[in-house]
């Protein structure tokens, strides 16, 4: 059975076609100028604009905080209705809460609540589907994780995607699961290699410095500090205390690449992308620790895939959101913006207003675990703890927009087929992952992909209001010009465009952030009655961070009832 | 010069020129049809669309002949040399855009109206020519007898003398030749053209060459129209969902390819389609259940008719293009003996991998005859996951095989496919056979263990497979012995990149 190259005959087919039904218009003599439709014709695209409830978010901030909430007025205990009176509160249905929720779950704890303010749990990890497949709104993958991560490699083996250990005590991946070839490529100068990292006409000398990058980081991964710890671990938490280690974190990326002789652009372009990718920051917003981290904190092993394998679902990380909802079975009430806590010795009283009917309620829990972002939990506590609230002004978060594009087909151009993650290089978007990449089913024309963009052209405060402001039409626009500089004309295939903003996307880990102790003490519980969980508090917004968080906050919790 | 003809010479010259230019008009429209028929199948429709546009055509042609005025003669000379070009040019032209148009029907008709048109100007002009040399009730007769004994002529010709031996593309370029023939006849036989012979001799003689150019290399066109994927002629053409679909025809043999690959062909598919079935049904007592993964042309489900044994086939082809074809066309039910029709067979047009996830059934055999993993979409079906899945689908003493391409050319990819088989807990026996059409073949038996009989019964009337046969395909001589390889994976898709480099050379 000859095979013939189905990607170059596609190519060169695609082109005749066009030259062929130009041939026969002449033939025809019927052409006429508004056979060609303008390039930049979207008219036909549909879509619209949306984003976390950041509307009645901001309710918060300019509501002001009401009579109830002031410090100095004096505290009288609400009336609260049964159901609203529990336990334990959970504010936040993000990865961390939901991870909290679970684990006091499975210590035996009852009378949990989580209220979150979305319609939906899972914050980042949010999905969204049309008739073509599922698809990402946030957070999409986990990388195979370290198998010291205990507590998260149980997780995964009741969420079915550890399926077993294989005899020498590695765990055995779920192989649906697993991010299946081709993996990734890169467009660069007008091909489509195979990985990200830049391999196509490179220098003798940029190509000793992507070596020498890599053995670094082959390197970093083994380093220990002299704590005993690994230099660099996932959680954060678990890494080197080691000065020695910590100093890194003082100094940006850029300087640091600077110092050690990185000068290649297509390397610097690489890191670059890779600080944006994980953590929406730039090389010169990030700390070199936290540059490095994303690199040598990758340790996982298993039985059947190597330490860069990545899981993911066509629904993304709302795949791993949900099952950790489901390894609970406490109440959980969505819809509710947490407004202010009071507390007295015993109790803690929250006052929220239910999203439907925009009315003021109370909940009363004796202790409450805030797994929601810096900007809110500590305002949130403004009345208990006013000294906190300049704490969240450390906490830098970037905005994100992520894009779903329904496309009857993509062009196919020279190089690798279609991958899963597919990055364009030197453009602003850290390039497109395809929604039913895991799907067993013979690969449709049609697609749904999902392409990410970090705003990192300007300071994350002005970039957030900005992206506030943009209109839909505007971000079409946008959107489908980055697309057309990998796959040009590819706005003729573009049925839909669904844009999503994250106005506070990821939390930034900028220079000194991460060493600092700004996210220790907004970790701090108050008064064995309040506590904190986000992936904020690790200074890096990952799946792991989030899930341990949530542990972390929730073993507090316990620690402090065992008291 | 011999422009001095008589009158009565010219008037007989006109006449002639009527019956060639029908002859050629028709000739056109034929070849039109046929060229479609060929491209794109269902010849029926083809025709009668062709054939009508093209009469419709000829209509235009002719209600636009009253705008032409003046030099009536210089006219009929150019469109002689107009449909020459176009018409003659039909086929060449239509061939060798097929493979590259987005609309090919667009281009087809373009031709056909153009062509038509332009014949439908001829005898309107040729009648206003005559109108004054003959009288009326003459020239009616005249010029219409020798329309349609041209047509006649052309109808005959065509199917009898210029298909089987000049082909479609010299039928067309020798008939625009004819009419770029007629329009230096006529240059040159009537002296009212001198003003404006040299022009259009300039016109004549470059139209000829083109079309003598094109008569010279015909074979050449067509070899590359065909990207020398079809050597023969194309009696099936069909593009679904999923694949295209070509059935080809010669003297010798039938084949069918999807998507340019060869599946199989007429004179030895019975030596694959014996080796796919019947070593696996040697491998369990008196089985009742197979499934069937691919096959949609149910040459492996006739070979599996031949147990009276069986009570169930269940055959899942993602293509229902394909499975129709082999239900409906009566060549291919003669060749798979109507095996897609037997009421023992189910046919379920679905995708295996979602298929095989969710099916709850057991079966004694289960036969896999999966296109070669030439794409990470098919790669899927040949991984690790997809053969676990079988084994809730596998009864306890339950045999499977996997067609598993060739391990002369691709030693690599055949072997990786056995190592998989192994890695997802089967035992496994390679073996292999010499098709013909396609190399040294190979398969895989997988199995819960070793217990396979070489010595069962076979069906009586088999071709190719015995007892002698069966002992000879399991041995691998050194130059297609086992070779160390991956395992092929969902996230790692090796045997993928093992089968487009070893088939690579052999790719055209």
């Amino acid at each position: 059975m000859p095979i013939s190259d189905h990607t170059d005959r596609m190519s060169r087919r695609q082109f005749l076609a066009q030259t062929g039904l130009g041939t026969a218009a002449l033939f025809t003599g019927t052409v006429t100028l508004d056979g060609c439709a303008p390039a930049n014709d979207t008219s036909h695209i549909t879509g619209q604009l949306n984003g976390p409830n950041h509307r009645l978010g901001h309710l918060l901030r300019d509501a002001g905080h009401g009579r109830w909430a002031l410090p100095d007025v004096p505290f009288t205990p609400p009336p609260v209705e049964p159901a609203h009176d529990v336990g334990i509160l959970i504010i936040g249905g993000g990865v961390a809460g939901l991870s909290a929720r679970r684990w006091l779950e499975q210590q035996g704890v009852r009378n949990i609540l989580l209220i979150e303010l979305e319609e939906e749990t899972g914050g980042n990890a949010k999905s969204g589907e049309n008739p073509v497949s599922a698809y990402p709104l946030g957070a999409h993958y986990l990388p195979i994780p370290d198998v010291r991560n205990r507590e998260l490699l149980d997780f995964l083996q009741q969420a079915d995607v550890i399926t077993g250990l294989s005899p020498e005590g590695l765990p055995v991946y779920n192989d649906y699961y697993l991010c299946h070839d081709p993996e990734e490529r890169l467009l660069i100068n007008g091909y489509w290699q195979e990985g990200l990292l830049p391999t196509v006409g490179l220098s003798a000398d940029e190509q000793a410095q992507t070596g020498r990058f890599l053995a670094l980081t082959e390197d970093l991964k083994k380093a220990v500090g002299t704590d005993g710890r690994d230099a660099f671990a996932i959680p954060v938490a678990e890494s080197s205390a080691d000065p020695a280690w910590q100093k890194l974190d003082t100094l940006s990326f850029e300087a640091y690449l600077d110092q050690e002789g990185f000068t290649s652009p297509y390397l610097r372009w690489y890191l670059d992308y890779a600080c944006k990718d994980d953590y929406g920051t730039n090389l010169a917003n990030t700390s070199a620790w936290a540059g490095l981290h994303y690199f040598a904190a990758r340790k996982g092993k298993a039985a059947n895939a190597s330490a860069s394998s990545v899981l993911t679902w066509p629904e993304g990380n709302a795949f791993l959101a949900t099952a950790l909802r489901h390894q609970a079975t406490s109440a959980v009430e969505t819809g509710w913006l947490a407004h202010s806590i009071r507390r007295d010795a015993d109790r803690v009283y929250v006052k929220a207003f239910s999203g439907q009917t925009q009315q003021p309620a109370f909940f009363r829990a004796r202790q409450v675990i805030l797994a929601t972002p810096q900007f809110i939990s500590q305002r949130l506590i403004s009345a208990i703890a006013p000294e906190r609230l300049t704490l969240a002004d450390t906490f830098h978060y970037a905005p994100w927009l992520v894009a779903n594009l329904t496309v009857r087909a993509l062009p196919q151009d020279r190089g690798m087929p279609l991958c899963w993650d597919n990055v364009f290089y030197g453009t602003e978007s850290v390039g497109y992952v395809v929604a039913q990449h895991q799907s067993l089913q013979p690969q449709s024309e049609q697609q749904v992909i999902t392409l990410y963009w970090p705003l990192t052209k300007e300071s994350p405060d002005l970039a957030r209001r900005k992206a506030y402001q943009t209109p839909y039409a505007d971000w079409k626009q946008m959107i489908l010009a980055e697309l057309e500089q990998g796959h040009p004309g590819v706005t003729a295939y573009v049925n839909d465009v669904q844009v999503w903003i994250w106005g506070h996307g990821m939390i930034g880990p900028q220079p000194g952030f991460i060493s600092g102790q700004a996210r220790k003490q907004a970790a701090r519980p108050v008064a064995g009655q309040l506590f904190f969980a986000h992936s904020d508090l690790s200074g890096m917004s990952i799946f792991e961070e989030a899930f341990y968080q949530g542990i972390r906050a929730a073993k507090e919790v316990l620690h402090g009832q065992k008291r | 010069m011999a422009d001095s003809g008589s009158p009565n010479r010219r008037q007989l010259l006109l006449l002639i020129s009527v019956f060639i230019i029908a002859t050629c008009g028709l000739i056109y429209e034929l070849v039109a049809g046929t060229l479609a028929s060929y491209l794109l199948g269902d010849s029926v429709m083809q025709f009668s669309t062709i054939i009508g546009v093209y009469l419709f055509s000829m209509g235009i042609g002719s209600w636009l002949s009253k705008f032409l005025d003046s030099n009536l003669l210089r006219w009929f000379i150019r469109i002689e040399l107009m449909v020459g070009i176009i018409g003659g040019l039909s086929a060449p032209t239509l061939f060798v855009l097929f493979e590259f148009t987005a609309s090919f029907r667009l281009l087809l008709y373009t031709f056909v109206s153009l062509t038509g048109i332009l014949v439908g100007l001829e005898i309107p002009l040729l009648m206003r020519i005559l109108e004054n040399r003959i009288a009326f009730k003459e020239l009616v007769s005249q010029v219409f007898t020798f329309d349609y004994i041209g047509a006649l002529l052309a109808s005959l010709i065509f199917p009898l003398v210029l298909v089987p031996y000049l082909g479609l593309i010299r039928t067309s370029v020798f008939f625009g030749l004819m009419n770029v023939g007629i329009a230096a006849i006529l240059l040159y036989q009537f002296p009212e053209t001198r003003p404006y012979r040299p022009s259009l001799l300039t016109g004549i003689l470059a139209t000829a060459l083109v079309l003598a150019t094109g008569f010279v290399f015909a074979g050449q066109i067509m070899s590359f129209a065909e990207g020398q994927s079809f050597q023969d002629r194309v009696i099936y053409a069909k593009s679904t969902l999923y694949q295209r679909i070509v059935l080809t025809q010669n003297r010798r043999d039938m084949r069918l390819y999807l998507n340019g690959n060869l599946q199989f062909s007429s004179a030895d598919e019975y030596r694959y389609h014996e080796a796919l079935v019947h070593p696996v049904m040697q491998g369990t007592q008196s089985p009742e259940k197979v499934l069937v993964l691919g096959g949609g042309d149910g040459l492996a489900v006739r070979e599996l008719l031949k147990y009276p044994s069986l009570t169930s086939i269940r055959l899942v082809d993602l293509d229902a293009g394909m499975t129709q074809l082999f239900q409906q066309n009566s060549r291919l039910r003669q060749l798979n003996r109507n095996s897609l029709l037997s009421p023992k067979v189910q046919v379920i047009n679905t995708d295996a991998f979602t298929w095989v996830r969710a099916d709850t059934s057991r079966y004694d055999v289960i036969i896999i005859d999966f296109p070669d993993p030439s794409n990470y979409s098919i790669g899927k079906l040949y991984t690790t996951t997809f053969y676990q899945e079988l084994d809730h689908l596998l009864s306890p003493a339950g045999v499977v095989v996997v067609q598993s391409t060739s391990p002369f050319v691709a030693p690599k990819s055949y072997w990786c496919i056995n190592h998989t088989l192994q890695a997802a807990g089967f035992q496994t026996i390679p073996y292999h056979l010499y098709v013909p059409s396609f190399g040294e073949w190979g398969y895989v038996l997988a199995l819960r263990n070793k217990h396979w009989r070489l010595n069962g019964k076979l069906p009586p009337d088999l071709r190719f497979l015995n007892q002698q046969t069966l002992r000879d395909m399991l041995h691998f001589p050194p130059d297609m012995a086992e070779v160390p390889t991956e395992v092929n994976k969902l996230n790692n898709q090796a045997l993928v990149q093992y089968f487009e480099e070893e088939w690579a050379p052999y790719a055209n």
